[in-house]
């Protein structure tokens, strides 16, 4: 166990617990069709999250720090393949769906593992193109498509 | 009995087989594949089974979609054992107990008889359950649909105790996950009274926390997360299968630890809160137990692969009945099962089997079908599936990713929601790597709105006087349970007991 992540994650669920409580104040109390109005559930709830909170809080007084062998993370892989994905979102929608994926794709794919750039292309335009024609054409579902300049 | 045979009809329809069949075998895959377990499987699979049913009828739909995500459920729990057998790294954490015996057996060169044994044994599990499933779920809908609000209420209650109780090392992490999920599922339009709750005028708030966003970002993405970071890597290589009828023999050896796998699984899968990997665990004690050579396990015998892998599948089974019958998920993957059902307004619980027969017993039906299929399929195919596990994580990864992106915007086509999956795949990941266990918030999320309705409305009936959940004596019986479950453990920490915990359901 992380004595350091415990500790801020308490004080961080504390804090929501708190929020929730106050922003519940502030829900109207009107209560149509019902004694208890909408306020009280998360009322309840955030006192609850917040004595569990100080609860936790002092259990991680006690217990001693155990300091694991530290395994080397990936960081920079992950941090990669995590913007990536954020822009892949944004992007999504202004130059459609096959073009952002198969630039993620080959983007993740590469990341993980140099190398084999031309195995990486055809995977990710078969996955790009295949999900595409396969919900699009013929599930009739909605993708984004192809960006204007390029229709 | 009429209804199983309606449910037959309905599961023998063609694209239901068919879907029973995907199910399945992508579940056999999911269990092979290390890293990815039967939750994320099941939870990234909603996404893409509701894009496969949208031309469907509501119901057919609803019925076609929880029949594969179930395949999927009971097949991971098949394929579970070929991983920790072959390569002694279980794909699912049911698995872990196969382990012991399965990857000695292989390094004995007897693999195939392992295998062959770990899908008998799951298959006689899988109908042993489900002919107790079909017994049982009349008789207690019936009494399930006598509870009013307050019995509800606690009722839930109950299910959040025993789930919170067993998950994780740590009871307080738990509790907090719970109530975290409860407090995320008041985000939104409070169903009574239509008033905005934390919504700050963000108009994708409105509709509340999509149960499907945060399942997928929880369950799939935090695991890739979690394998991105650590470069899970196995480099050990694959036993090899050899023969894979088991000899007569084994089969006469491992009869035994499969029926009373099947039976204890089973018991313990119906029980909130005690899911798969508890009963693998305990069937395993109980076969080292009542055995004549307790010595012999641990070092290949077929009893310690038989007894586990029989227990893992009952228990799936088990944890059928409170879903269906109660509406009651009793752990992390029947939580993610029930919000599928949800989503195409189908409302598990006694009611379920009244408003909507053909999903009921249709998914009932098509178990039968899946658990045939998935012997079928594993017994000569075994040696395909082995081949996943090569699959190579660099190509995986990615690809989870994008079919989770994918999954989540074609259900509901905003940006908003993909960004909202990503926080909570590191969420997912940041709180799984450090004990706490996420599948009581999913629970919490699933439950929070009925749990709030039921509790309104008991309140309305007796004019806000708390004490109706405590006068109600079905209901007082019930928060009795609640409470002895989360005391009793602690008690026995307290008296310097090790309490059995579920790591992951």
């Amino acid at each position: 166990m992380n004595k350091t992540f415990d500790r801020i994650a308490t004080l961080t669920f504390l804090a929501i617990g708190v929020l929730f409580m106050i922003e519940s104040l502030r829900i109207s109390k009107s209560a149509y069709g019902s004694v208890v109005g909408p306020n009280v559930f998360p009322f309840l709830l955030g006192l609850i999250l917040v004595l569990l909170s100080i609860k936790l809080l002092f259990e991680t007084m006690r217990y001693p720090s155990i300091r694991g062998e530290k395994q080397r993370l990936q960081y920079k892989k992950f941090w990669i393949i995590f913007i990536s994905a954020i822009l892949y979102a944004i992007l999504l929608e202004p130059i459609g769906y096959v073009i952002t994926t198969f630039l993620f794709l080959i983007i993740g794919f590469q990341t993980m593992e140099k190398g084999s750039i031309r195995k990486s292309i055809i995977i990710a335009a078969c996955f790009s193109l295949g999900v595409y024609g396969l919900y699009v054409k013929m599930l009739q579902g909605t993708l984004p498509s192809w960006p204007i300049w390029l229709r | 009995m009429t209804f199983l045979l309606d449910g037959f009809q309905t599961a023998l329809q063609l694209h239901n087989l068919f879907f029973a069949f995907l199910g399945v075998l992508i579940g056999t895959a999911v269990g092979v594949l290390p890293g990815i377990g039967p939750m994320s499987g099941v939870a990234l699979l909603i996404p893409v089974t509701a894009s496969m049913t949208s031309g469907f009828e509501p119901a057919q739909a609803a019925t076609s979609s929880i029949i594969l995500l179930a395949g999927v459920y009971y097949g991971a729990m098949y394929g579970g054992s070929t991983t920790s057998i072959l390569l002694n790294t279980p794909g699912e954490s049911s698995s872990v107990v196969t382990a012991l015996d399965g990857y000695q057996m292989a390094k004995q060169g007897r693999a195939g008889s392992a295998l062959a044994i770990a899908a008998i044994g799951s298959f006689v599990a899988g109908i042993v359950s489900l002919i107790a499933l079909v017994l049982l779920a009349e008789p207690l809908s019936n009494v399930a649909l006598k509870f009013g609000p307050a019995e509800y209420f606690s009722l839930m209650l109950l299910g959040l105790a025993a789930v919170s109780g067993l998950a994780g090392n740590s009871m307080t992490k738990a509790w907090m996950m719970t109530v975290f999920g409860l407090l995320l599922s008041t985000i939104g339009l409070d169903s009574v009274s239509g008033v905005a709750r934390f919504t700050y005028n963000i108009s994708f708030l409105y509709g509340g926390l999509e149960f499907l966003t945060v399942a997928v970002g929880l369950f799939a993405l935090g695991e890739v997360f979690k394998a991105i970071l650590y470069n899970e890597q196995n480099n050990d290589g694959i036993a090899k299968i050899g023969r894979i009828i088991p000899s007569k023999e084994e089969l006469k050896e491992s009869a035994g630890p499969i029926a009373r796998g099947s039976l204890l699984g089973f018991l313990v899968g119906i029980l909130p809160g005690a899911g798969a990997t508890l009963a693998s665990f305990f069937s395993y004690m109980l076969e080292k137990k009542i055995s004549k050579h307790p010595e012999k396990f641990g070092k290949g015998t077929i009893a310690g692969v038989a007894a586990p892998e029989s227990a893992n599948n009952a228990a799936s089974g088990g944890a059928m009945i409170p879903l269906l019958t109660l509406g009651i998920p009793g752990s992390g993957t029947t939580a993610i099962l029930m919000g599928a059902l949800m989503m195409y307004n189908v409302q598990p619980g006694p009611l379920l089997f009244d408003e909507h027969p053909d999903v009921a017993w249709g998914l009932i039906a098509s178990m039968f079908i899946g658990n045939v299929m998935l012997l079928i399929l594993n017994m000569p195919l075994v040696k395909v599936f082995a081949k996943i596990i090569e699959t190579p994580s660099k190509y995986l990864l990615p690809l989870i990713i994008a079919i989770s992106i994918f999954g989540v915007y074609a259900v509901q086509v905003t940006t908003f929601d993909i960004f909202l999956l990503l926080g909570f795949g590191v969420l997912g990941y940041l709180l799984a790597s450090h004990d706490f266990p996420l599948a009581p918030l999913v629970l919490g999320l699933v439950l929070g709105p009925m749990i709030e309705n039921n509790m309104r409305r008991a309140l309305t009936a007796s004019n806000g006087d708390f004490f109706v959940f405590l006068e109600k004596p079905i209901s007082l019986v019930l928060l009795i349970a609640a409470i002895l479950w989360i005391v009793v453990p602690f008690v026995m920490k307290l008296k310097g007991k090790s309490v059995v915990v579920n790591e992951d359901m």
